[in-house]
């Protein structure tokens, strides 16, 4: 913390009442992963008569001997990476030209394409056309319709917009005085200069990506190609639906309280790894030195 | 031959016309500068020249090729951004290379001309730094390698230094001189700042709303001014305007003016003209100081001296009307505060029409 003696004491107040804000916040946030991850290490008896606060009650593995010895969890969290990273290039690869292409002046009827989707954020044509569309295209139980299908949003394409649309328009200039096409002007020079911009809009894309379970319960019959998320679902019922396991539940190891739990945990630890490698490009001020204003 | 060549070159936005037919030939090898005030269409002219811009009508030639509808990177031209637009991304060395590789230029060559244009620019030492981490003056030299190091046809600069403080601007100013006459490149470049047009042009262009309003060496701008509002825009100060009206003369033509009157040179003009309004112009520099009322001398109240070092500025008023004189201090600074007067040689003074600001003819001689 900086030296509290640089600071007024009206500042004193608000610096403590910020901290104290944050403070709570943060706990209010990490609390759900402290009580989920004690869950799943936390016997099923426990799990059920909801003794679980903290830590792990009975502490035991059970809910991960579970789930790590079913194949469908593997499947599924395959899927899952199939889905995130392909989906996530997927994007990229038309979210950035297309939001480049959006932000330049001279793209002919810009302000038609511009409410074209901005349009697409407000109205949908709501699930069952969608879902009928995605049959007719031949697009149902398919990696490459969930991969496609949702591959272009709205906000992600107006927020990369909105950037590219802040970059000091000489940088084309210079590169086109360069010698640069409009792709190489887009690779070489805004590319580079808006990675910040890439790595919120990847790693929001990564995230819906990875939690998506919606629609890929309604799309996938397949259960080959289920991600994770439908997978948790699948398990919650079938536990709850197994009478012989509910009949034992009182003295189980495990409950699908617990199992899930473990699910989830497991679902997490990859988000967690990758985190840190990408928060590194939300930097800010990238722009800074290149124009002088 | 590389010159570029500008016929009837109009500029319009929707229904706005900014530019309003330029004619320009800009010579093999020669500085010219575009100077005007603010929002006179100085860089819009550039950036059609450029391509940036679209021309909207009239005809752009370069090296006697037919330009209008060719892409910039065609043109063979380079430009120097206000802002410098260095790519914040890359560091000195690929900042300046960039063109070179979009061009596919090989990795040897690429190298090689790096290592000589970092070496003319001073810039060898900074090769492996961002342009964050520049100073003003460095990022300009960035900005001036990019551009040379690509040995275009053309260089375009629009207002370069305007981003530096004064002393480091002047030092960029003679660098820029000094890069021309070695490299000997057709330049166009735009200013508002007339020390800088006077100083590295080899022709001026003087614009206004969209119009030139005089082209000429920056000698024969500062002496014969085509018109008032080019007199009053080069020079510091600027030529002083006094409205006036061509009174009865014993042999000269005589101007009268609220608070005195002055011989002007026999113009044409002004032979039989009594009564025609004219606007009397006297640089500051060639108005004679004087101490006593006597003939010929024009009497004024002395406002404010501004001691410059070896020269001072006197802020005088005529019956209200400011007037300022240039003139030499040889350390005697107490002597300027008894100044009532001045007077100027009729060959020094410039006469134009008051109602169309035009000069009348005749050339100034400057003994
Ligand atoms: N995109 C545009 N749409 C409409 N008018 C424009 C546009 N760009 C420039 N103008 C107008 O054209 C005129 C000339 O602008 P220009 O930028 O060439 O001026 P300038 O001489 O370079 O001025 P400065 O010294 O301030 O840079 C100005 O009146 C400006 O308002
Ligand atoms: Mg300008």
């Amino acid at each position: 913390m900086a030296n509290m003696n640089l600071y007024s004491r009206g500042d004193k107040t608000f610096v403590i009442i910020n901290m104290v804000l944050i403070g709570i916040f943060t706990l209010s946030t990490l609390y759900p992963f402290i009580y989920i991850t004690a869950l799943s290490f936390s016997s099923g008896f426990a799990a059920t008569a909801g003794k679980v606060v903290l830590t792990p009650v009975e502490r035991t593995a059970e809910a991960y001997n579970y789930i790590l010895s079913d194949r469908m969890f593997w499947v599924s969290y395959g899927n899952t990476f199939i889905y995130t990273i392909g989906g996530t290039l997927m994007s990229l690869a038309f979210l950035i030209p297309g939001a480049y292409a959006l932000s330049r002046p001279q793209l002919y009827g810009r302000r038609f394409w511009n409410l074209m989707v901005a349009f697409t954020m407000w109205f949908n044509a709501g699930l069952i056309p969608f879902f009928l569309n995605m049959r007719d295209l031949g697009l149902l139980d398919s990696y490459f319709g969930i991969i496609i299908g949702f591959a272009v949003n709205g906000f992600n394409l107006i927020l990369l917009r909105n950037f590219f649309e802040g970059v000091p328009r000489s940088f084309e200039e210079a590169a086109r005085m360069d010698g640069a096409n409009d792709f190489q002007v887009l690779w070489k020079v805004y590319v580079p200069l808006a990675k910040p911009a890439i790595a919120t809009v990847a790693l929001f894309c990564m995230v819906s990506r990875w939690n998506g379970f919606f629609w890929a319960m309604v799309l996938l019959q397949d259960q080959d190609k289920i991600p994770l998320q439908v997978y948790l679902r699948h398990t919650i019922a079938t536990l709850s639906d197994d009478p012989e396991f509910t009949a034992t539940q009182l003295n189980a190891s495990y409950s699908f309280e617990t199992v899930s739990a473990a699910i989830i945990v497991c679902s997490i630890i990859p988000v967690l790894i990758i985190y840190p490698f990408i928060q590194k490009y939300f930097e800010k001020g990238i722009l800074m030195g290149g124009v002088k204003e | 031959m590389s010159g570029v060549k500008l016929e009837s070159i109009v500029k319009t936005y929707g229904a706005l016309q900014v530019v309003h037919g330029i004619d320009l030939e800009v010579l093999e090898k020669e500085f010219v500068v575009l100077v005007g005030p603010s929002g006179c269409g100085k860089s819009t002219t550039l950036r059609m020249i450029a391509g940036l811009e679209e021309i909207s009508g009239g005809q752009l030639t370069i090296d006697g090729r037919m330009m209008n509808r060719v892409a910039p990177k065609d043109r063979d031209v380079a430009m120097v951004f206000q802002n410098y637009a260095l790519y914040p991304h890359l560091n000195v060395a690929e900042n300046i290379a960039f063109g070179l590789r979009i061009r596919k230029e090989s990795n040897a060559a690429v190298d090689a001309a790096v290592a000589e244009v970092s070496g003319i620019l001073g810039l060898t030492d900074y090769l492996d730094r961002r342009p964050a981490d520049l100073s003003g003056g460095q990022r300009q030299r960035v900005a001036m390698g990019r551009a040379i190091v690509r040995r275009p046809k053309v260089f375009l600069f629009d207002e370069p230094l305007s981003n530096l403080d004064a002393k480091l601007r002047t030092q960029m100013r003679a660098e820029i001189k000094r890069l021309h006459k070695r490299l000997g490149a057709t330049s166009i470049y735009v200013t508002h700042d007339q020390v800088e047009a006077m100083t590295l042009a080899d022709r001026i262009v003087v614009m206004q709303d969209g119009r030139i309003e005089q082209v000429g060496t920056p000698m024969e701008l500062f002496l014969n001014p085509a018109n008032s509002f080019v007199a009053g825009f080069l020079g510091a100060p600027p030529m002083n305007q006094i409205e006036a009206v061509i009174g009865e003369g014993a042999d000269a033509p005589m101007a009268e003016f609220a608070g005195g009157k002055i011989a002007l040179p026999k113009l044409p003009g002004l032979q039989n003209a009594v009564g025609r309004e004219v606007i009397v112009g006297i640089r500051p520099e060639y108005a004679q100081i004087a101490t006593a009322p006597a003939e010929g001398v024009v009497d004024c109240d002395l406002d404010l001296v501004e001691t410059l070092g070896s020269e001072a500025l006197l802020h005088m008023s005529i019956h209200g009307k400011p007037f300022v004189i240039r003139t030499e201090t040889l350390g005697q600074v107490a002597e300027l505060e008894h100044v009532t007067g001045f007077s100027a040689a009729p060959d020094l003074i410039k006469v134009f029409d008051a109602n169309t600001g035009v000069a009348l003819s005749g050339q100034m001689r400057v003994a």
